[in-house]
């Protein structure tokens, strides 16, 4: 992930920027960001976070990130991304029981009796919640009291910008512009 | 500080009352047992020979006998737990009890407040710790927070704040806002710098009262006050705890001043050499601040005259 900070307070810069890390790691989204820019200027103070995605956040299907076959009344699931394994094993839980449901190895999974067809079209990751998870992040990540905030989304680009009492026309206009420049936006959009 | 298994424990009290010492803090988890001691100089080899005899290590604590608050801008999980649990561990771990508060309104730069019941809770403390953050812009704009404080405060920042002159004791800086813990070399050197100079500040407090002695030494009530049965009976963690001028006795103010005030000790009654007021955190603990030597000759003059 690369970080751009835009500071002028050197301490403050240096800080946010590992402050930030350690918390996308700990969320578990550092390995879906892959740039980010931290404007921070404490002396109005006005926050932007801007965040771009590798991939824009989309609905995931169990077909998506496992490998499905049929063998009889057994249906096999073989988890090809680690990261939704838990996910699957927790719908397919719910879904179908624990009785149904044999995981045999972390990522080997045997369900008895439910076709393949309705396995493979649950939804175990949407990219509603998937953002809200980012957006989450970027809050916990910003100084505590600065609490009023506005946040844009386009496809794989959040910013979030944020000040401690009225957010003024200037700064949305500001945040704004950090939110174009890290989408890659032509002059016209 | 004694810092090993209970066996022999007993030994090892009875060792430190033959000096003349006493215990200042026990804590037993399972089979281990730490005893912070004040015992006199010219026993300290054989003490600590006794304890390494039995398993134990001893070291030298130099903020036994104080209690000490963390204060951070608020509860929140941009605040805590780090670094301010690790700077209150490290106090710990120095032999002083700690403990850590949050502000109610705390956050935020042009919003931050401290309300007076939290100036008057931090004022029962022997010193405190305020640990603000990254932006020196931010530090700077917050020295309300602790500049009407009336105990020794150390600011935690990140940078370095200017103009802030005579609104805390001591500054230490390169610990901001972090989401870990503080282990790396520097980080601990941090530490030890932040324990120094709370060692620091509270020296100067010492000298004072070297200047204008305590009438009688806290450790000293606690030992009477250990045998008060609510005061044994308590099951609060520590429950009664050294100030460098009095003490904390974790039992209700209501029922027990009057108890607590005709206790003897020297020929004196605890209410004529101390004052006794409710905490106010809740009147479930009592603050005892000890007369200094003068201000007792003083009353006993006046007392005389009238």
């Amino acid at each position: 992930m690369d970080i751009e900070v835009i500071a002028e307070d050197g301490f403050g810069g240096g800080s946010y920027e590992n402050l930030f890390r350690e918390i996308m790691s700990d969320v578990g989204k550092a390995f879906h960001t892959e740039k980010a820019a931290l404007v921070l200027r404490p002396e109005v103070p006005l926050f932007v976070f801007s965040v771009k995605l590798r991939a824009e956040p989309s609905s995931k299907t169990i077909a998506d990130t496992a490998n499905i076959r049929t063998e009889g009344s057994i249906t096999h699931l073989t988890v090809t991304d680690e990261r939704y394994a838990p996910d699957i094993l927790k719908e397919l839980w719910g879904r179908f029981g624990r009785d149904s449901v044999e995981q045999q190895t972390r990522f080997d999974m045997e369900v008895k009796d439910v076709p393949e067809k309705d396995i493979s079209s649950i939804v175990i990751a949407s990219g509603e919640e998937y953002l809200k998870e980012i957006v989450g992040a970027v809050w916990r990540s910003m100084p505590e009291g600065i609490k009023n905030r506005h946040t844009y989304i386009d496809g794989s680009a959040v910013t979030v910008v944020a000040t401690e009492e009225r957010l003024e026309p200037w700064m949305l206009e500001e945040g704004l512009g950090y939110h174009k420049k890290i989408m890659g936006a032509g002059k016209d959009v | 500080m004694y810092d090993g298994g209970i066996y022999r424990s007993e030994e090892l009290f009875e060792l430190i009352e033959d000096t003349g010492g006493t215990v200042i803090q026990k804590t037993r988890s399972s089979q281990m047992l730490t005893v912070t001691m004040s015992i006199p100089d010219g026993d300290v080899g054989t003490v600590s020979e006794f304890c390494r005899e039995i398993g134990g290590e001893v070291k030298h604590v130099p903020l036994a006998g104080t209690e000490i608050a963390v204060v951070g801008p608020t509860l929140g999980r941009h605040h805590m737990p780090h670094p301010i649990c690790d700077i209150a561990e490290h106090l710990r771990r120095q032999g002083a009890i700690t403990v850590v508060m949050g502000l109610a309104r705390g956050r935020g730069k042009k919003t931050a407040q401290i309300s007076l019941e939290e100036k008057m809770i931090i004022d029962e403390y022997d010193a405190a710790v305020f640990s603000l953050g990254n932006f020196k812009t931010c530090i700077e704009a917050k020295t309300d927070l602790f500049s009407d404080i009336k105990i020794p405060t150390v600011l935690v920042s990140g940078p370095v704040p200017e103009g802030i002159d005579g609104k805390c004791d001591a500054i230490v800086s390169g610990v901001g806002r972090k989401a870990s813990r503080m282990r790396s070399t520097s980080e601990r050197e941090r530490l030890d710098e932040i324990a120094e100079k709370v060692g620091m500040v509270l020296s100067d407090k010492k000298k004072a009262l070297d200047d204008d002695p305590l009438f009688i030494y806290p450790a000293e009530i606690k030992h009477l006050l250990e045998e008060y049965e609510p005061v044994n009976m308590c099951l609060r963690p520590a429950p009664v705890v050294l100030h460098l001028d009095g003490l904390r006795i974790k039992i209700g103010y209501g029922e027990h001043r009057e108890a607590i005030e005709n206790m003897e000790i020297y020929g004196r009654k605890i209410g004529d050499i101390c004052r006794l007021s409710p905490s106010k955190i809740n009147d479930s603990s009592i603050i005892m601040r000890i007369k200094t030597r003068s201000e007792v000759r003083h009353e006993d003059e006046g007392k005389a005259g009238g």
